[in-house]
This record gives structure tokens, sequence and C-alpha cells, in this order.
């Protein structure tokens, strides 16, 4: 439960930072989440996990809100892939996820300098 | 560990910095301040709005298709709430204009730009706008001020909500502050768009490769070809202008010179330099409308991007009820309709570019002799901040006549009239501010440049045109059409008397017109240019004319048939003599019963169009193979083609045509030029005629102004070609009618459309939506701020001090 919790507090922190225009919000969460929990192989997905949702939500916020097709066909074409609205989406998604997921392996190493995981 | 820290540091790196092409990640794809910000920018809410500096509030009511009428209570809200509202919609272009003009492209967009920034810089729109800034009126102070109070509210509204425009994002930077000169830059960038010319360069390496005796023949000052000048005179008494001498001769320094700006000028991004102007007006007397009122047509026509260079508002306080296009970055209409007149402008094409060859000797380094006397160069520096590269720095060299241009072969410089500080701003304001002729004339009369032809129609029944602005006159014995001596004899000694200028009022056979041709005879006593480059070859001018003279009463119908009319005058008068010279064939067939009218499903428009250029070909080409000459012959067509007509029509036996000892006549090079036709057309569109339609081979496609393709309307065929009222000119055409207005008097009516759409986010209904029925010919009715209340579909801010 308490491993739940932290992902979920971990979660709501990223949405906030987000949301308050600190991109890189997930980063820091995924970091927290790498350095607390002892295990990488749970910590490094959970810190891409968050990333992920952490950009995610706030970008079903702005379909839910304004309708995001527009936009991201633009933002297609402006990268050169018109017609392909698609590819920013997967990029704004891509570059969350990311920043979660190395946020939490960087913590894991951290942790594992410090103090090894433990044997199963 | 070391591979965590390698991979994350990477993703940071591109997550804060950007990778090669790639913007700053992070911060361009947040979905919340990030680029996604364009869909919550496209979404408009009737909603009240605090905007520091306002007086008292401001109604701001959006029609469905996002044209804006400001209703304020004080003149100082109305421009505030201006800048605000453009500021709103087109940051990012007025930026763009701004840094274009100031030479600050380059900071935001790396070396690409640089070209541009120097040539800008050393040209000097920076300098003129900071005279002019310090000379401007104090309702002009005013304006300007208040203006970029309002732009400024937006743009620290943007910033706090994070909400600039995604182009600020994406090039990852932020807008500098508004400042009132940045108006005048804006306005400096369309002056030099449509008056800045090449032509003394042109003619000096036409001199020195094709000759003088051709150059002198083929460019005259005055066209060879019939034209429809709209201001017959009578003309103050003085001496004509005397034709082009053939004895000039141009120097290998100078010529060196004059290459060396000209491959200059030629690599610069287009628009930079005027290359022909293409836009129609007219006015009908009421005596000659079905409505009894005076009757108006407008169509700038203007390089057509998204967003367009027009932004559509109406504009009510105390001292103004006016509506129209704005240019974004100007706190004014610049052509519109107020209660009681309407106007609209044609560029005047006269010579407002003069290239001086200074005098410099070795004995006198950093000096030139001007007047007899030494003068020593004065001199501005400039840093030019470059993106991802050192710091630019130009100093330039400025003499009496203006800033030094090159320094290869010729040390010369350049005397351009959108370098003298002028108040065109206040005379935009007088004009929206006018009730009648005299006034408008009046507010005119402060008009330096670009050149307009400024037509105009009134709620009494009048009509007008005036062709306002400066109109250079030289030393005697100057040659302005070739690079001149810089010593003083030739230097510009002033204007054309206002009275003397081009202009007509109520015309007995009422009706006016204007579309860049010629506006006077050649019994017309000042120079103000030659055919070649400055003024357009008339065939515009002569169908509208055409169709104005008929004798029938006209409507405000009539108007819009005659703005999306692509009747090729040019054609009418050459195909006739065609079909005489040829022998039968499929291809002569489908001219013979051709109207004449380039519409996207006719294969005689693409013949007639493909032999016209063969023709040219035919009949020039060879001169310039022989000649090397360093001049692109298609860039000299327009002046070219005037020739060719004349010739056609009149001096069928012309000596062009003899090259090479043969004894062809314009018959003979015909037949030659549509053998040529035909074959082209065969391996381009296939063996059969009939499916050689004009739609195949003309199309328009109107640019995205951030040159970003996937944001570009079109291609798509399209009718019309150079030379018809509809004009569409190049392959595919990029420039064209960019805003048309027509205005019944009588009937009380205001109609108008541009291609593009009142936002420049291309995520907003309101990017592109009113293209298609541009495209269509049709029109929408430019409402009050009182009906537009009414509209369906409206939206309304209250803008709160």
């Amino acid at each position: 439960m308490r491993i739940v919790a932290t992902v979920i507090v971990a979660l709501i922190v990223s949405v906030a930072g987000v949301l308050a225009g600190a991109w890189w919000a997930p980063f820091v969460a995924g970091l927290v989440i790498g350095v607390m929990q002892p295990r990488a192989r749970f910590a490094i997905p959970a810190g891409a996990g968050i990333g992920l949702l952490g950009w995610a939500l706030p970008l079903a916020a702005v379909q839910i809100q304004y309708g995001a097709g527009s936009a991201a066909e633009s933002l297609a074409a402006i990268m050169g892939f018109s017609h392909q609205a698609a590819i920013p989406v997967v990029l704004t998604l891509l570059v969350g996820t990311l920043l979660g997921l190395c946020g939490a392996w960087l913590g894991s190493a951290a942790r594992s300098l410090v103090q090894p995981a433990p044997s199963r | 560990m070391i591979a965590a820290l390698i991979v994350t540091a990477a993703v940071l790196y591109a997550a804060f910095f950007g990778a090669g092409p790639l913007p700053a990640l992070g911060a361009a794809f947040n979905p919340v301040t990030g680029a996604w910000t364009m869909a919550a920018d496209a979404s408009i809410s009737s909603e009240t709005l605090r905007l520091a500096g306002l007086d008292q509030p401001v109604k701001v009511t959006f029609e469905s298709d996002g044209t804006a009428h400001i209703v304020a209570q004080t003149d100082h809200d109305l421009f505030l709430a201006t800048g605000y509202v453009h500021a709103r919609f087109r940051l990012f272009q007025m930026d763009l204009l701004r840094r274009q003009g100031e030479g600050r492209l380059s900071e935001v967009v790396g070396k690409a730009a640089l070209d541009s920034d120097r040539f800008e810089l050393q040209l000097g729109l920076l300098r003129t706008a900071q005279l002019e800034w310090n000379a401007a009126s104090p309702r002009s102070r005013e304006a300007g001020i208040a203006y970029a109070q309002g732009v400024n509210d937006r743009i620290t509204e943007a910033e706090a909500a994070h909400q600039l425009p995604a182009m600020f994002t994406l090039l990852g930077y932020q807008p500098k502050p508004w400042a009132p000169i940045d108006s005048l830059i804006v306005k400096g960038d369309m002056t030099q768009t449509l008056n800045f010319t090449d032509t003394p360069l042109v003619m000096a390496l036409l001199e020195k490769s094709l000759g003088a005796d051709l150059t002198s023949q083929w460019f005259p000052i005055l066209p060879p070809n019939p034209q429809s000048p709209y201001d017959p005179g009578p003309y103050p008494a003085q001496a004509p202008p005397a034709p082009i001498a053939a004895v000039s001769q141009v120097s290998d320094s100078e010529a060196v010179a004059a290459a060396d700006v000209y491959q200059r000028l030629s690599s610069l991004p287009a628009g930079l330099v005027a290359t022909g102007g293409d836009s129609n007006n007219w006015a009908v007397a009421g005596s000659r409308s079905t409505s009894g009122g005076a009757l108006m047509a407008g169509d700038p026509h203007l390089h057509l991007t998204l967003p367009a260079i027009w932004y559509q508002l109406t504009m009510d306080s105390p001292g103004y009820h006016v509506s129209g296009v704005s240019i974004p970055g100007t706190p004014v209409i610049l052509i519109g309709h107020n209660q009681h007149i309407s106007w609209s402008l044609t560029d005047a094409q006269n010579q407002q570019t003069f290239f001086y060859l200074e005098h410099e000797d070795s004995a006198h380094p950093g000096q030139y002799l001007w007047n007899g006397a030494w003068k020593s160069y004065q001199t501005v520096s400039y840093d030019i901040p470059v993106l991802g590269g050192p710091t630019d720095h130009l100093t330039v060299k400025l003499s009496v006549h203006g800033p030094v241009i090159t320094e290869r072969g010729q040390t010369t410089s350049v005397w351009w009239a959108g370098n003298i500080p002028s108040q065109d701003l206040d005379v935009l304001m007088g004009i929206d501010q006018a009730s009648d002729y005299q006034q408008f004339r009046d507010a005119l009369r402060g008009w330096y440049s670009p050149t307009h032809n400024f037509v105009y129609a009134d709620d009494k029944g009048n009509i007008g045109l005036i062709s306002a602005g400066y109109y250079p006159q030289l030393g005697a014995g100057a040659q302005p059409w070739l690079p001149m001596a810089g010593t003083g004899e030739y230097d510009v000694a002033g204007t054309i008397p206002y009275d003397d200028i081009p202009q007509v009022y109520n015309p007995p056979d009422g009706i006016i017109w204007s579309a860049n041709q010629r506006q006077v005879t050649a019994d017309y006593p000042y120079y103000i240019g030659t055919a070649s480059n400055f003024f357009d070859p008339g065939y515009r001018a002569n169908e509208i004319h055409r169709v104005l003279s008929q004798g029938a009463k006209l409507s405000a119908a009539d108007m819009m048939a005659l703005q999306t009319d692509t009747r090729d005058y040019l054609a009418s008068e050459m195909v006739p003599i065609l079909l005489k010279a040829l022998p039968s064939s499929a291809s002569k067939d489908l001219l013979s019963t051709w109207d004449y009218r380039m519409e996207i499903n006719s294969p005689a428009a693409t013949i007639w169009w493909t032999f016209w250029q063969s023709y040219l070909a035919a009949t020039f080409d060879p001169y310039w193979k022989s000649r090397d000459v360093k001049v692109a012959r298609s860039e000299l067509n327009d002046a070219l083609g005037q020739d060719l007509e004349a010739w056609t029509l009149g001096d069928p036996t012309n000596s062009a045509f003899t090259y090479g000892g043969s004894s062809n006549t314009s018959s003979d090079v015909m037949r030659i030029a549509f053998t040529s036709t035909i074959s082209t057309l065969t391996k381009q569109l296939g063996s059969d005629p009939n499916t050689w339609t004009w739609g195949r081979v003309h199309q328009r496609v109107i640019e995205n102004l951030a040159q970003v393709t996937g944001l570009n309307y079109g291609p798509r065929p399209d009718r019309g070609d150079a030379n018809t009222p509809l004009a569409a000119p190049n392959f595919p055409s990029s420039n064209g009618p960019s805003w048309r207005m027509v205005v019944d008097w009588g009937a009380g009516t205001f109609q108008a459309i541009y291609p593009g759409g009142q936002s420049e986010n291309p995520a907003s209904a309101w990017y592109d939506d009113r293209v298609n029925t541009w495209f269509d010919g049709k029109y929408a009715a430019m409402l009050t701020a009182d009906q537009a209340s009414g509209a369906s579909g409206s939206k309304a801010w209250t803008l709160q001090p």
C-alpha cells in the first residue's frame, strides 16, 4: 500500500507541476521514486508511467476543454509531417515518458551506489 | 550508474536546449505551456478582460469570421484596444515584420537571415523610423504610444498565462516589448516592398552587355504600346522629358558595382525589392451607376500569405468611425471607408530609387567629392546577434545621397524616397477622418512613399483619383534610369508640385481607374520613370477601362465581376493577328473560338500563354545569348512584351525580328514560336490539345508567412494570369488580390473579402476560413459594430481599465 501511495502522490505532484508550467516535474517525481524504491525493476517502469501520465493527463485536459486535433495537425505540419497528427501526440507522450523514466533510472542508480538492492 | 547518467543527460539536454533542428522539447511540447497552447488560443469566447492603460471600458465584438469591431469612448482607448486585438491574433507576424525591418531576424532564425539583416540595416529603415518618430505629430505620437501599450498589454498577459503564440515557443524566444517606432518600421517594410527598385542597376548591366543602342530602343521612357492613362491632362506648361539617349556609356567599374548590388539584391528573400506592381482600383460616378450613388472598387495585389498582410476591423470612437483593413503592427486602417468617403490604393510605380556613383580619390581616404568639396562619409555601426553563431558587426557608410550599398568596382550609394522621414501615419489618420474630397486631398499632401494611386468615392456621388507621393526631380541632364555621378549635379532637387502630380476629380465620363499603369500621357512635362520595370505594361488598366467605358450603367455586381475578370487584354490584341499567320490546326481552332478568358478549363488559355512566352523567346533570346546579357531575359518580359506588342500591332518588319541577317517579319517569328509552343505542350501535357487546360499548368498557392509549407493553402488550379484584372502571375502564383472591396454609396453597401483569416494560429478556425470564399469570387458584407453585435455567432469582449 505504501508503494502505491507513493506512486499516486508522485503522479499527483507530477501532474500538478506540469499544469503549473514545470514540465520537468515528472523527472523530479521519477527521481524521488527511484531513490525511495529499492527495486529498480519496479521504480523505473513506475517512473516511466508517472512521466507518461504526467504529460498525458494535461494533454487529455486540453483535448476535453478545447479539442487538440487541429493543434496536433498544425504541429505535425510545422514538424514537416502534414496530415499525420499522431506524430506530435506520440512525441509529446514520449518526452513525458522519457523524463519520468530517466528520473527513476538515475534515482535507482544513485541509490544502488550507497545501498545495494536487496537480494530476492 | 554511468549509463543512467549519460542517457539522462542526453534526455535533459534535448528537453532543455533542443537538439539539431529540434526545439527545446520540454518547453516546446509541454501540454500546458508549450505549443499545445495553440488549442486554447484558437478558442474565443465572450469575456471581460482587464487592460492596463485604458481610460474607459471598450467593447470588442467579433463576427463569426473574426472581423473585429472596436468601440471605444476615447480615441486613446481605440488605439490601445486596436493594439491589443492585433497582438491577440497576429503577435508573431508583427514581431517578424519589425524584425525584418530592424535587421533582427538572425537573432531568432540564425545566419540564414544574416544577408537580409545586413541589407536592411544598410538601407536604413530603422534610422528613418527613428527620425520619423522624433518628428511625429502629437496626434500620431498619441496613437503610436497607445497602440504600443495595447500590444504590450497582450504580451504581458500572454506571458503570464503561458499563451504566447506557438511559434515563439518552438523558436525558443519571447517577444520584446512593442515600441511606437516598431509601427513605423512595419510601415517601412511595406514601403520597401512596393517602391525600392533595382531598375537603374538592371539598365546599367543591359547597357554594358546588350549595348547602348538596343537598350535605349527597347527600354524607353514612354511606353511603346497603347495604354490607358487615367489623367489625360491638360498638364502644366513645361517641356516633357527627353527620350533616353543612346550615348551614355557604362564603365567597367560601374558595371562591376551594378552587378555586385544586383546580385546581392537578387539573393535576398522575395519581397524586399519591388518587382512590378499588380493592383487595381477604380470608381464610377453616381451619374453612371444603377444605384445613383458612386461606386468604388479596390483590390491591392500583394504576396498572398497566411496569415494575410491584412487584419479586418472597424474602429469607432469620438474621433473615428472607420471600417476596412489594417496592417498588424500599425494603428490605422489603410484601406476602407468611413461614414462619408471610401478609398483604396494601387502602387503608383514612379521611380523613387536612384543610385549614385561616389567619386573617390586615394589622396582623400574616407571621403567623396560632392559639389566641389571633399566630404567625409558618416558611419553607423550595428551589432547583429546571430542565433547559434557569433554576433555580426556591420558598419554602414552614408553619403549625402544615402547609404553606400557597395564598394566593389565603384562606391555606390542609394537615394530612396522611403528614407525620407515622412508623416505617413498622420496622413492615414487624416484620411480615416476625412469627410469630403478636399479633406482627403489635403491629408494626402503629406504622403511621400510609397507613391500610391488613391482612389476616392463619397456619399455625394463624387469620385477622384490622386497619385500621392514624392516624385523626385533631378538636376538638368540627369539620366536617372542609370546609376549617376554623385558629385552633386544630378542630386534630387525636389519633387513635382502637389497640384501638378497625376490626379482627376469628377471626370466628365464618370469613370476613373488605375492598375499600376503610367498615369499620364506623353505630354506630361515631368520625368516620373521609364516604361521598364517601373510602370505596368497596362493590360489590366486597358481591360478595366474597356469594361467601364462601355456605356451602360454599372452596379456593385458589375464591380465584383470586373475584379474577378479573367479576360487577357493582350491576348485580345495578339490572337487575331496570330490566327492570320497560322495554317489550319486543332490548336488554331481552339484559339479561334476563344473568348480570351484565362479560365481553369480553357485549353486555349494554355496555348496562348505558352505561345506568348515562346514569341518573346524567339524574338529576344538570340540577342541575349550572343551578347551574354547578365540579366535574365524573363525578368524583363514586361518591358520587352510592350515592345513586341507594339511591333506586332504596327511595325511587323522591325529589325528586332531579323536577327542574324534573316528577313523575318513578326508573322514569321509568330509561326516559329507557335510551332515551338505545340511541341512544348505536347511533351508536357500530351498530344490532344483539348486536354491542355489552364488549370493543369496554372496553380495558386497561399504561403505560410513563416515558410512552413505544411501550413500553406494549396497549390490548387486557378484562373487568371499576370495580365488579367484577376491577377495571378507566376507558376504557381503566390501574388494576387490581397483584399477585394466594393462600395456602392447609392445602395449603402460595403462588401469585401481577403484570402486568409483573422488569426495567425493555424489551429484556429480563423486561420484560412476566408480563402475558399475568395477563390469563389464571393464577398462578405462589411458590417458596422451595431450590426455585428446582433449577428449570429458573434462574440464580445469587454475590456475594462
